[in-house]
């Protein structure tokens, strides 16, 4: 390449470089708006995406992890006044677990020992004498073969025989309300994306037929040249798609970044009830999923709106 | 070639522009179209150019009833057809070169086809130096040659041509009206609007004149004169 020659785009008047559209659509006012738009609505759903893969696994864990379990509460107090000491307790939680290990609808029975529920009122109590001086109930944790209601009516027989004051807790009460709220947000976010791809369709729509009112000389004269609709379409509708593929990209980009930082500092929360923030290779492929979807919806939008202004031609 | 059958047209809800239009072009045939200024002139061309359809009557090019034709191929009849429009209608973003090669890129022809052509027709039109530059910077002479080039580049059977010559000194413009006269040995019907006497006089083709809205046909004036001459 000579150095000492002048690039063509810089002498005046002159055409730079390849041309790319018969129409003049590179230099159309408010491309970048619509760039960043896009890239606006992009982030946006990878956000509800995020959310929505974060509420799910949130959903799968508590739903797998407490699939066929149930607690077993021996009380502290023996009734309404009198309290059980802790060898009183003790002996119940040992009496509980032997007879629920011979039990075939039983799978498994394990006993909290005194550490491990000390552990669970620790963050309500704190550290220290108190912990060792209150009356603390005996818990165990029983995992069923199955959980239907026979074999859970069997184990309400089971430990009435034992002491009425037994409880058990199947989880199914706070569990079906917590579901129900990730449901309810799951929908929301889905909501959420549906919004997007509308307004997305919008924006690229009101967009094209912009420009196409701009430059209707233009497209009028490409039509009497005998130029077709497909001719004419395809042109805008691979600007739609430019736009709509520089737009997602820097929303998937930013999107990324945003939910990998989320992850680096939120990452494993430690609380039983929040739900460990990991992106996974799944939920990255979800997601480069958007960015086509955007340009899908882009290039659509910009065909049909064409079409339906250039049928309005004679 | 065409064929207009008591054509009418009106724009909008206004009167007649154009009143009981009744005339044949044959293959191959040369004409000057002309007539005072609003006489609708350029209703006509716009009418034969398929820029619009005729509010009542029969339109008839290249042996198809373009009335009840569909856009498809309506599309494919204008490629047959080359313009030159009274004010060029050229894209500005675009290079002489590209301006020129539009038919045959809308026709789908191949880049080294195209980039011959364009190249030997800017050339023959005296713009071979100025093919990068953006019609803006060109002088109305310069974008009207241009105009010209991309009317004829894909080798119309039918060219159209509003007001060829008004923007060119005598000589360009005879120039021109030579390479309108080669194209029509070639077989190419050719439609040119004009007010110029002088070149109507000296290229004696036949005229349809047109005044308020209605046309007549005439021979051309000097046509025996130079069939004489053409015989001695």
């Amino acid at each position: 390449m000579n150095p000492f020659k002048p690039k063509k785009d810089r002498r005046l008047g002159v055409a730079e470089g390849k041309r790319q559209y018969d129409l003049p659509l590179n230099k159309s006012i408010g491309t970048g708006f619509l760039v960043v738009l896009i890239a606006l609505m992009t982030f946006l759903a990878i956000m509800a995406l995020g959310t929505s893969f974060a509420l799910g696994s949130m959903t799968q864990r508590w739903s797998s992890g407490l699939e066929n379990k149930a607690t077993i509460e021996v009380p502290a107090e023996k009734n309404d006044s009198d309290l059980r000491t802790k060898n009183e307790v003790n002996a119940l939680v040992e009496r509980v677990e032997q007879k629920l290990s011979d039990q075939p609808y039983i799978k498994s029975v394990t006993a909290l020992d005194q550490g491990d529920i000390q552990a669970l009122i620790e963050p309500w109590l704190g550290q220290g004498e108190i912990l060792d001086n209150i009356p603390l109930p005996g818990l165990l944790s029983v995992e069923l073969q199955i959980s239907n209601e026979s074999s859970l009516a069997k184990l309400t027989k089971t430990l009435a025989e034992i002491d009425e004051t037994i409880r058990l807790d199947t989880h199914e009460s706070w569990l079906g309300d917590l579901l129900r709220l990730t449901g309810a947000l799951q929908f929301a976010a889905g909501f959420v994306l549906l919004i997007i791809g509308f307004t997305t369709v919008a924006a690229v729509a009101g967009a094209i037929r912009t420009r196409m009112a701009v430059h209707n000389e233009e497209v009028e004269l490409l039509h009497l040249m005998g130029a077709g609709d497909g001719y004419i379409t395809r042109q805008l509708q691979r600007h739609a798609l430019m736009i709509g593929l520089k737009g997602s990209l820097v929303g998937l980009i930013a999107g990324l970044i945003v939910l990998g930082l989320i992850a680096l500092i939120a990452g494993d929360t430690g609380a039983a009830l929040l739900p460990d923030f990991h992106i996974q290779l799944g939920h990255i492929i979800g997601m480069i999923i958007v960015p086509t979807l955007i340009c899908i919806i882009a290039s659509m939008a910009a065909r049909f709106t064409v079409l339906r202004v250039l049928a309005q031609m004679p | 070639m065409i064929k207009f059958e008591h054509v009418g047209l009106r724009y909008g809800v206004g009167p007649e522009v154009l009143t009981d239009i009744d005339f044949t072009l044959e293959p191959g045939s040369f004409h000057f179209l002309t007539g005072p200024s609003g006489s609708g002139k350029t209703s006509l061309m716009t009418l034969m150019y398929l820029g619009r359809k005729p509010t009542r009557g029969l339109v008839t090019m290249f042996g198809q009833n373009i009335n009840q034709m569909e856009r498809d191929k309506l599309a494919t009849l204008r490629q047959r057809i080359g313009v030159v429009f009274q004010d060029f209608r050229l894209l500005n973003h675009l290079s002489a070169f590209d301006n020129v090669a539009l038919p045959l890129r809308i026709a789908g022809r191949p880049e080294k086809e195209i980039k011959d052509n364009v190249d030997e027709l800017l050339e023959w039109v005296g713009l071979g130096e100025h093919k990068n530059v953006l019609p803006l910077t060109m002088s109305g002479g310069q974008q009207q040659r241009v105009a010209i080039a991309r009317a004829v580049i894909a080798r119309p059977k039918l060219l159209l041509a509003d007001e060829p010559t008004g923007n060119l000194d005598d000589e360009i413009g005879f120039r021109l009206m030579n390479l309108f006269d080669q194209l029509n040995r070639m077989g190419t019907t050719i439609v040119i609007a004009t007010h110029n006497q002088k070149i109507m006089d000296e290229f004696g083709h036949s005229r349809l004149v047109l005044d308020s809205g209605t046309l007549k046909i005439e021979a051309p004036k000097n046509w025996i004169q130079k069939k004489i001459e053409g015989v001695f």
